[in-house]
């Protein structure tokens, strides 16, 4: 793989302020997207709300995972058992969803407000 | 010390592994498998509130609007500042500097019993408030139907999360017991680099957790 690079003394020596720095910045970015979806979300955008919110929700967990949790440095094996992960949550999601667009009306709770999808 | 070669014994060596490197692919693995596994987990349960947020949708975004949003907020930026101290302290513990790692998962324990009061000041209010998961509910503002699921699923997926959180903080203390013993260097850290990863996956699922619950 190509990682025959961190076993070098001055790569390792390269790497470690990057690293640090890195790290902060990862967390200022947290921050930044942290205070964004708090400001977005109380505002009333519709059906885009929860889009918004769940995109930079991705967002953060993508740059925890890569920098935080070191994917970027991860070898292979690794990598695929927790992209399998969440592939077959995806699958998952994709089976309830397909489930909840298209439900006959008469198969909903009684005390269910709305048939429709959460659009207001 | 090179242990490259099995003619020095590693003491941090287990038997049954030919050499460190092996055994360390091996801890990692096996650690990114249980990852994979909690990532299940809560995938299960974020999707039980999708389908009840999609059957009550009024009554999630009614009820939501009740629940503490600095508190969440608040919690949102302890949790990713204890990502970041747990992280700082991996990696000065690979640098050797123990007092810099031991400092660093101290202010991580402290960041996450901060979590742990605010959510349980949070949680106080609401069982004053009778907002209750089941049967229990008797909360007078948010009586639309619904709503008492929404606050079932709040206490049962933010419940899970909050014991993630009391197990991470555990294996924190721990990890800084034996870093204060010396039983780690810049020639062994894979435990502190394991407890790191199972403390950012506390932080990873609360970045799902606020919005779902705080901003819909």
């Amino acid at each position: 793989m190509a990682h025959e690079t961190s076993d070098s003394p001055a790569a390792k020596d390269e790497h470690h302020p990057h690293g640090v720095g890195r790290y902060w910045l990862v967390w200022a970015l947290l921050l930044v997207f942290t205070a964004t979806t708090v400001i977005t979300g109380r505002m009333d955008l519709g059906g885009a709300n929860i889009f918004i919110a769940l995109l930079i929700a991705t967002i953060k967990a993508t740059l925890v995972v890569l920098f935080f949790m070191h994917m970027t440095e991860a070898p292979g094996a690794n990598r695929l058992v927790f992209v399998v992960s969440l592939v077959f949550s995806i699958v998952l999601m994709i089976g309830v969803f397909g489930d909840l667009w298209t439900r006959n009306p008469m198969s909903l709770p009684s005390g269910a407000p709305t048939t429709e999808a959460p659009e207001r | 010390m090179s242990s490259s070669d099995t003619h020095v014994p590693n003491p941090h060596l287990a038997h049954h592994y030919e050499t460190i490197e092996k055994q360390d692919y091996a801890v990692r693995l096996g650690m990114w498998l249980f990852l994979g596994t909690e990532v299940l987990l809560f995938a299960g349960l974020f999707l039980g509130y999708t389908v009840y947020r999609h059957f009550y949708h009024e009554a999630f975004h009614e009820a939501s609007r009740h629940l503490d949003l600095w508190a969440g907020a608040t919690n949102t930026v302890v949790l990713i500042t204890s990502s970041l101290s747990v992280a700082l302290a991996y990696d000065a513990i690979k640098r050797g500097k123990t007092k810099r790692c031991a400092a660093l998962l101290i202010f991580t324990i402290a960041c996450a019993l901060a979590f742990l009061v605010i959510k349980g000041i949070e949680y106080s209010h609401k069982f004053q408030e009778g907002a209750l998961p089941g049967k229990w509910y008797h909360y007078a503002e948010v009586t639309a139907p619904g709503a008492n699921l929404y606050y079932t699923v709040y206490f049962l997926t933010t419940g899970l999360h909050a014991f993630h959180v009391i197990v991470g903080m555990s294996i924190l203390i721990w990890l800084l017991s034996r870093v204060l013993r010396g039983h780690f260097s810049e020639s062994y850290y894979v435990p502190v680099e394991l407890g790191g990863l199972y403390w950012h996956l506390v932080d990873l699922v609360w970045i799902f957790l606020f919005p779902l619950l705080y901003l819909i």
